[in-house]
């Protein structure tokens, strides 16, 4: 089974996924993301999503479980670099993201994440 | 008409993740763009996955008809409403009826997609089943297994060759230390043998040595007697006539020589019997050679033949035993005198580092190559060009050479004369021991 790496930047943590995603790949995400939030006391978490091209409704889910389970560690997430057909998908399936804010671009992401701060 | 290109058996989640690449592979295929792509792909795995999380098995046909992308699902259950209900969304036409969904998407018409390559592509997508994968483990594990067998039959012939050679190795080393040992008992045995023989050898030159020496002593007392009593004959006031004087002087003189011999056989006998005690002194060199000069001169007995001696370059003075000197050189010098008819035996003495060298030169008859060595054996002379004498000179000479520790050598030019070299040291080496044979 592939791993997500997770950096921290600042008080951030930066995730960046480069592969396609699996389900267990993203139920593994979300369990480090709260180890690492706990541990590090981090106040935003950026997930860069350039590289996927499928999502589907199980995996909104967890983006969107990953954003709640931050929000408990008070830390806002969010997701960026989404690509057009994945928003158009999403869309379509009639899913919307809560508990997560999205960016254009990881710099937009991280800007909107200090602007909070 | 539907051209199947793939079927997919969608039992867990890695399965569901495969499904979706072939769905999008599929649909890239058959010419979609890249958002029906994704749709889909995201359709293939809505339908697959909530059949999975249903527990069922979902059967995927990949397939194409004449306008569409079209996809069947075969589940072994009640058709999973919620999965049905996305991919309705996604899809152009989504039907299920019992246990089968059937869902598709229009293609593009102008597009003309490679299907045998595109059939080829899909199956290079297809997981492997754990059963095929175990199946081509076992494979793998029963040609390597093959190999080890292989290896060991291999090693075996090999360890068995080695014995072969070690086998024949030992029995080459048996063999070869076998013959040794014989030739060693051999060696043995001839050593032995050798030991027996020298030992014998001494045993008769102790025996002759004995022999000469009490025969010439038993000789000498009647020649003595001979000599003293001729002696008395020839008296002058003894009576007797012209005639019988000149005869007793003949048995007189005959006497002598004998006499001579005899004693000349002692000498060598005491010498080679070990007996002969070396004596250094301090010896005048030119004045022993001057008196060997007067004392050869009688013996020239008329011959045109000259002693010439050249003393220059000896040493003043040697330390060697005075007797044994005066008589290996009388011995020479008698010899050259005696094989000369004319001419001159010359004496040369010259120093060397350590040495002195006495030469012995003369213009006589020579000594032929061959006989060199020879004329050095007790009573030898060389066939031919007897001149009287005992043929113990030389052997003499050249023994007591030895006892001082220094040697007697000949060089000689037939028909032109000889050359003798005494080489003796100046000094006598630490311990002259008399040697024999």
């Amino acid at each position: 089974m592939e791993r997500v790496p997770i950096l921290k930047i600042g008080r951030t943590l930066f995730v960046s996924i480069q592969i396609e995603l699996q389900d267990d790949t993203v139920v593994r995400l979300q369990e480090d993301l709260a180890d690492e939030l706990s541990a590090t006391g981090a106040r935003g978490v950026v997930i860069d999503i350039t590289a996927v091209e499928i999502v589907d409704s199980f995996i909104g889910r967890m983006l969107s479980m990953i954003g709640s389970i931050s929000r408990l560690f008070d830390a806002e997430t969010v997701i960026v670099g989404m690509r057009p057909a994945v928003a158009i998908t999403l869309t379509e399936l009639g899913l919307s993201l809560n508990g997560v804010r999205t960016a254009l671009n990881a710099e937009k992401g991280l800007e909107l994440l200090n602007g909070k701060a | 008409m539907t051209n199947e290109l793939a079927r997919l058996s969608v039992r867990s989640l890695p399965d569901v993740f495969a499904a979706r690449r072939l769905g999008r592979e599929l649909a890239a295929g058959l010419g979609l763009e890249h958002q029906d792509q994704v749709r889909v792909a995201t359709a293939l795995s809505e339908v697959s996955r909530s059949a999975v999380s249903l527990g069922q098995t979902a059967a995927i046909t990949f397939a194409a008809d004449e306008n569409s992308l079209v996809l069947s699902v075969a589940v072994d259950g009640t058709p999973p409403a919620d999965g049905i209900a996305a991919a309705a969304r996604l899809m152009d036409v989504v039907a299920a009826d019992e246990q089968v969904i059937r869902m598709s998407k229009r293609r593009p018409l102008h597009s003309t997609p490679d299907f045998p390559a595109l059939t080829e592509r899909l199956a290079a997508m297809l997981p492997e089943s754990t059963l095929d994968e175990l199946r081509r483990n076992n494979q793998d594990l029963i040609a390597a297994l093959e190999d080890v067998t292989r290896q060991k039959e291999q090693l075996a012939a090999l360890n068995a060759e080695l014995q072969e050679t070690n086998r024949g190795v030992m029995a080459l080393y048996g063999e070869l230390s076998e013959e040794l040992e014989q030739t060693n008992r051999g060696v043995v045995a001839l050593y032995r043998e050798l030991d027996e023989k020298s030992e014998q050898l001494r045993a008769a030159a102790e025996s002759k040595n004995r022999f000469w020496a009490n025969i010439s002593h038993e000789l000498r007392s009647p020649l003595n007697s001979i000599i003293g009593l001729a002696r008395l004959l020839a008296d002058p006031d003894g009576g007797l006539d012209a005639e019988q004087s000149y005869q007793v002087e003949l048995i007189r003189g005959a006497a002598a020589t004998l006499l001579t011999m005899v004693n000349d056989l002692l000498d060598v006998a005491k010498a080679e019997s070990g007996r002969y005690v070396v004596n250094p002194t301090e010896v005048g060199l030119p004045a022993l050679l001057a008196t060997l000069r007067g004392l050869m001169r009688p013996v020239t007995d008329g011959k045109p033949v000259e002693v010439v001696i050249c003393a220059e370059d000896a040493p003043p003075t040697l330390l060697t035993d005075e007797m044994a000197l005066t008589a290996i050189l009388r011995n020479l010098l008698s010899n050259a005198v005696k094989y000369t008819d004319s001419g001159e035996v010359r004496v040369t003495a010259r120093t060397l580092p350590g040495r002195v060298e006495l030469q012995v030169s003369d213009t006589g008859t020579g000594i032929p190559a061959q006989e060199i060595e020879r004329v050095f054996e007790e009573f030898y002379q060389v066939p031919g060009a007897r001149r009287g004498g005992t043929g113990l000179g030389l052997p003499y000479a050249r023994r007591l050479a030895r006892l001082l520790g220094g040697e007697l050598t000949l060089a000689s030019d037939a028909g032109r004369g000889t050359t003798a070299v005494l080489s003796l040291p100046l000094k006598p080496a630490a311990e002259v021991s008399g040697v024999s044979a």
